[in-house]
């Protein structure tokens, strides 16, 4: 039995205790030296030994060696060369199940050495022995005190008596007491948010005849729908923001390659539209074709998942999605309309091949196959193009977005501070190769810059006339460096290595999973100091565990993406509705601070939501109120709004009030079987006798299903609330007995008809819808 | 809803102890307080110079070494304690550096040689915007004011652009466009036409009410935290969107068509209407890898100009002495051009102040003639190349916090700058 499962055997809330009571009272030195304290269950159970790897795996480890000395410390790090080598647990390449216990011996053979009668640890975290990170740890800061600790007790040596928090952080399993919603409410929630519409009767069905079995199935249709690819597509433009280019659309196909077709639509023969009007439709077909190119890199993810192909080619496909408008921008229509169903389609996209480029000049591009090296987004102008270089920049935006889409790491999230910036880059020629400081980025961010150097300024294929960079690291990825002989199908060559790296399906779960939850995966927390930062840190590895499991999933279904959404939707993590316990403790509410998917409906979102509700969207939340609404462009604004402000509280007003006012009415006056939201019941109904008020409020609980995805009854206290808003309203228009015997004319019907409501039910009706259209259960996902 | 009834709600379901702290402060105090007309002031305005501008052609001159092409050292312009590049000659549209100082400089408090650190845009942002380097939790200063002063107010935080992280403090407003404001301040209004409510008031009375209810029964249940955060914020958002309605004859009728104008218009008729704290202005493109001079010379006269705008607009409606303006941008340039007539990212940069609070007519810090950074003493602000500190964004977002009186509340404890007490600056304000 090793270390770690006797560990495991003392109870929990007794190891926190162990934990705190040594370093309250332990000196170190003798082999069983206890708490004077403890219950002797506890001190029979637990060994030095176990408190030592207890200490290193909560306090040195999480503190200060995941979050400090892993930065350099790993075989591909800056200091892979030193004496201490970890294991990035973190980091899929190469790392196996006995990370930890591989990690605390390299900490346990370092923490011995001497310098003079100094620990060499100590001192080079400090900055001292050359150390190449430089100061790393403060000597007055906690995470150095953890490490000085450590390095004492390993040598035998008296540890400073210090008080450590006692704290309720448990052992149980991380979703112990978490409610998960039911399973008709969960495919409410798929179908709203993977479809844009409410669950069908045959999926809930499905799920009464199979339950939780029939999700899968359910799901494969699901995704299946057109809606799904619409949601697919805005989803991965978040992430990408491809559509965000600021030029017209043609510019992303060069003068140099496309100079007399990108313009095809000003020479296209119109003649069979009036004169007058002609122009007009020639800047209407101007859009449409320049909206066909601009979706071009979307629907490559489109095709991607809907054809089931491994999602890897993301990077590496070797060909483009054209539509007949964009195809003419590249002039290969002719050759391909015969594969078009309709070639006036504009969002018909087919999968194309480009020929080797051929410039103005009659210079054809370099291809061993005469053809372009598509490798998915890593070749198409529109990613290049939405990340643009400078002369100065060299293409590193380019490579630190590469980083970010495909690997999940955002380079530009911790930046290393130096002690001295402006002092490094006046001392060194070549900074970014030379000074520590600069190389522990650039030479992981600039071979990959390398890669794109054919491309210029813009995106567009067109090699820089000096020659690519000397004063950079070569092009290459992850210390390989790129044969010559590649260079002419570089972005291939990255792909492959893309699509073989661990990191990649982690990545893309990663982004299903901001897709599906509306926000990004959790960060591993930073502040040590922070009471809730074990907490916090359980919390972030559970969920981290969550997305590895998914990735090896997604990976061993051949990089199918849609088996991505299918486990993502059946995690916990995804289903969590709730808590059980009526009392949660600080350590505990940290731990479940992130759970619950509890997502405010983006602009377009809610539009779906609307429609999928009332037959029709409200259609005001583009344009003005598509920003103001938390909404982005993709250009300016590239974060959704994450909690609603005052604006966005008015907006949600004058929402429920217009869709109240607009639909009300006008669902009454169809016939009873065609209505959406009124049923059951007619205006003529007012409460006051048994049968009315039963009525009322089984037509409540139909609309609590409806608008909210509640499953309540009618005596549900919701219903009930909802229930005396509908009665007060008509009681009270009663008692005051001098309203208008009509709907309002906004709310009436307007020019088309004018209601009658000579008993205001018309109006209270529309006043409940107002009041559920305010609710969170109907504006959070 | 009342507050205390609205603090008990959230009391009973555990709010402001756990992350949620002070959510509370979020639901506008509908009861007879100073607050009734709406938050007074301090408002707090942030101009980003977004690239990183160069210092050497604003507030740290040198016109030495080849640093600045399109003047010498000679050329130097002073006023009071100020010395800025002179750049008259070179302004085609905006203010020129004579006229800013001319007009601010007594009411200016510069830092030179401030150390980011880091050179790139986007960690550089991060850090001076929040005066920490290496989180990406940290509020940005305005988001944290805004939180800790007035988290009810409707748009108590308003970004036009630049970092803009609350650290789930306090919703970020986003209003692209005036009149929108118009709209959303009319929200119980058929096309925001007072006449034309879409329900009768005892109506309206009974759903704010029925709401209010559910929102109290909400509180009382067992919940995830980020349930009851949502529920929270979503309640406070629709119930102090009413206050908008006081932005209603703030709104300038024709709206400016400069960029910074724009921002600033609205920004200000938010403060006048006592709907918002803090703004973050915005303009990008100083990030001159080419044609360092020309970019600058376009950008920074139409930076002043904003500024400019602002205080003068701020003075018409009696709230220019409620005004804290911090001016900025997320890094400097080289002291060198690149061959392409640009500068680079220099990790070296400058900050101006002005306003409540702060006394003007004053240069603190320095860089030396290779625009490298001279030390200061933290305790007297004097240049101290032997034992003084190199001043970093965290010192000056304690002092920020000091100055707003910001520095002991909860949520600025929640994010804590890591200061040591000998590495505070003293006196940073007079």
């Amino acid at each position: 039995m090793g270390e770690n499962c006797m560990l495991h055997r003392v109870p929990p809330a007794i190891r926190s205790l162990v934990l705190a009571a040594f370093w309250i009272g332990l000196t170190v030195g003798s082999d069983h030296t206890w708490a004077g304290d403890l219950e002797g269950e506890a001190r029979q159970a637990v060994p030095a030994c176990a408190f030592t790897n207890q200490y290193f795996e909560e306090q040195v480890w999480a503190k200060v060696g995941e979050r400090t000395c892993i930065r350099c410390h790993t075989a591909s790090g800056d200091a892979s060369e030193s004496g201490l080598l970890l294991m990035n647990p973190a980091d899929p390449r190469g790392l196996d199940s006995s990370w930890m216990d591989r990690n605390r011996e390299a900490f346990r053979r370092v923490a011995s050495a001497k310098e003079g009668d100094q620990f060499r640890l100590l001192l080079k975290v400090t900055g001292g022995l050359e150390h190449g990170g430089g100061q790393v740890l403060k000597p007055d800061s906690t995470g150095y005190r953890i490490l000085e600790r450590y390095v004492k007790h390993t040598n035998g040596l008296a540890v400073e008596p210090v008080a450590e928090p006692v704290t309720d952080l448990s052992e149980a399993p991380f979703f112990d007491g978490v409610a998960m919603i039911s399973p008709g409410r969960l495919v409410r929630r798929l179908s709203l948010s993977l479809c844009g519409r409410l669950p069908s009767g045959e999926e809930l069905a499905a799920l009464k005849a199979r339950g939780p079995d029939a999700l899968d199935g359910i799901l494969d249709q699901m995704m299946k729908e057109e809606a799904f690819y619409t949601r697919l597509k805005e989803g991965f433009n978040d992430i990408f923001l491809t559509l965000g280019i600021e030029d017209n659309a043609e510019t992303i196909l060069s003068y140099d390659h496309f100079e007399t077709t990108r313009q095809w639509t000003e020479k296209h023969d119109l003649n069979h539209v009036p004169e007058a009007d002609r122009q007009k439709a020639r800047w209407a077909l101007a859009d449409v074709y320049r909206q066909s190119l601009l979706r071009e890199p979307l629907e490559l993810i489109a095709y991607i998942v809907r054809n089931e192909r491994p999602f890897t080619e993301l990077a590496t496909a070797d060909y483009i999605m054209v539509s007949p408008y964009s195809a003419r921008g590249y002039g290969i229509f002719e050759e391909l309309k015969g594969q078009f169903q309709n070639v006036d389609d504009p969002q018909e996209y087919i999968p194309a091949k480009l020929n080797a480029l051929k410039s103005r000049e009659g210079k054809t591009q370099e291809s061993a196959t005469g053809l372009y090296p598509h490798a998915g987004f890593l070749s198409m102008f529109h990613y290049l193009h939405r990340y643009p270089s400078t002369e100065t920049n060299r293409n590193r935006l380019r490579a630190r977005m590469f980083y970010q889409h495909f690997l999940g790491i955002d380079i530009m999230q911790l930046a290393p501070r130096t002690s001295d910036a402006s002092a490094v880059a006046a001392k060194f020629k070549v900074p970014t190769m030379e000074a520590q400081d600069c190389v522990v980025c650039h030479k992981t961010i600039d071979p990959v810059a390398g890669i794109f150097q054919d491309f210029n300024f813009e995106g567009n294929l067109g090699p820089r006339k000096e020659g690519w960079y000397t004063d950079m690291f070569g092009a290459g990825f992850e210390g390989e460096a790129m044969p010559a002989l590649e260079r002419w199908r570089a972005p291939q060559w990255l792909g492959e290595r893309v699509a073989r790296d661990p990191r990649f399906p982690i990545a893309m779960v990663e982004h299903v999973y901001s897709l599906m939850m509306g926000r990004k995966v959790l960060q591993a927390p930073d502040d040590i100091d922070s009471p809730t930062f074990p907490a916090r840190r359980k919390a972030y590895w559970a969920q981290r565990r969550m997305i590895e499991g998914v990735a090896s999933q997604f990976k061993d279904a051949g990089f199918n993406l849609k088996m991505v959404f299918k486990a993502l939707a059946q995690t916990d993590f995804y289903r969590a509705d709730g808590h059980l316990a009526a009392t949660v403790g600080p350590q505990r509410r940290a731990e479940l601070d992130d759970l619950g998917i509890v997502r405010l409906l983006a602009p377009e979102q809610l539009e779906r939501k609307l429609q999928a509700i009332f037959g029709k969207p409200w259609g005001r939340l583009n344009d003005e109120l598509r920003i103001l609404y938390g909404g982005i462009d993709s250009q300016t604004v590239t974060e959704r709004n994450a909690d609603p402000s005052g604006a966005m509280g008015a907006i949600q007003r004058i929402m429920a009030n217009d869709m109240a006012c607009l639909h009300v009415a006008k669902d009454f006056r169809l016939p009873a079987n065609q209505r959406t939201l009124f049923p059951g019941i007619e205006p003529t109904v007012v409460p006051g006798d048994g049968m009315s008020d039963l009525l009322i409020r089984k037509a409540l609980v139909d609309m609590h299903q409806r608008l909210l995805g509640s499953e309540c009854t009618a005596t549900d206290p919701e219903v009930e609330r909802s229930f005396l808003l509908f009665t007060g309203i008509v009681g009270e228009a009663k008692s005051r007995g001098n309203f208008e015997p009509k709907e309002t004319y906004f709310c009436g019907g307007r020019e088309e008809f004018r209601a009658d409501d000579p008993h205001y039910t018309l109006r209270a009706w529309r006043a409940v819808v107002t009041y559920l259209l305010r609710q969170q259960d109907f504006l959070y996902e | 809803m009342l507050r205390r009834n609205f603090l008990k709600h959230c009391r009973n379901a555990g709010l402001g102890f756990a992350v949620p702290l002070g959510w509370s402060s979020l639901v506008r105090s509908q009861e007879s307080t100073s607050h009734a007309e709406g938050y007074p002031g301090p408002y707090y305005v942030v101009f980003n110079a977004s690239g990183g501008w160069d210092t050497t052609y604003l507030m740290d001159p040198k016109g030495v070494d080849g640093i600045n092409r399109l003047y010498q050292e000679g050329d130097i312009q002073t006023e009071g304690q100020h010395r800025f590049a002179p750049t008259a000659k070179q302004v085609q549209k905006g203010m020129s550096n004579e006229d800013f100082f001319r007009t601010y400089g007594q009411e200016l408090r510069v830092f030179n040689g401030l150390d980011l650190s880091v050179n790139n845009h986007t960690p550089c942002a991060r850090y001076m915007a929040t005066g920490k380097l290496d989180s990406l939790a940290y509020p940005t200063f305005p988001a944290l004011v805004a939180a800790c002063r007035g988290a009810s107010a409707p748009l108590a935080f308003l970004t036009f652009g630049n970092y803009s992280a609350t650290g789930n403090l306090v919703p970020m407003s986003r209003v692209p466009y005036l009149q929108s404001l118009n709209l959303l301040a009319r929200a119980d209004s058929v096309e925001g036409i007072d006449q034309h409510p879409y329900h009768d008031p005892f109506v309206s009375d009974r759903i704010e009410k029925a709401l209010e209810e559910q929102f109290e029964s909400r509180v009382s249940e067992v919940r995830l935290p980020r349930v009851e955060r949502s529920q929270s914020m979503l309640y406070a958002a629709q119930l102090n969107s009413k206050a908008l309605k006081r932005v209603v004859p703030f709104i300038p009728k024709e709206s400016a068509k400069e960029r910074l104008a724009q921002q600033a218009d609205i920004a200000l008729a938010a403060f006048k209407a006592g709907v918002c704290v803090s703004a973050n202005l915005s303009i990008g493109q100083f990030d001159s890898h080419n044609n360092n001079d020309t970019d600058q010379m376009n950008l920074i006269p139409e930076f002043l100009s904003g500024i400019d705008y602002l205080l003068k607009k701020a003075e018409e409606l009696q709230i220019r002495d409620q005004l804290v303006v911090i001016i900025q941008s997320e890094m400097g340039r080289t002291p060198n051009y690149n061959n392409g007539n640009g500068k680079d990212h220099w990790s070296i940069g400058s900050i101006m102040f002005l306003g409540k609070g702060i006394t003007g007519n004053c240069v603190l810090g320095a860089t030396d003639a290779q625009q490298n950074l001279i030390p200061v003493n933290p305790q007297t602000l004097n240049l101290d190349r032997e034992t003084g500190i190199r001043v970093r964004p965290e010192h000056l977002h304690l002092a920020l916090r000091q100055l707003s009186g910001i520095q002991d509340h909860a949520f600025s404890q929640q994010f804590p700058l890591g200061v040591v007490p000998v590495e505070q600056l003293s006196n940073v304000w007079h």
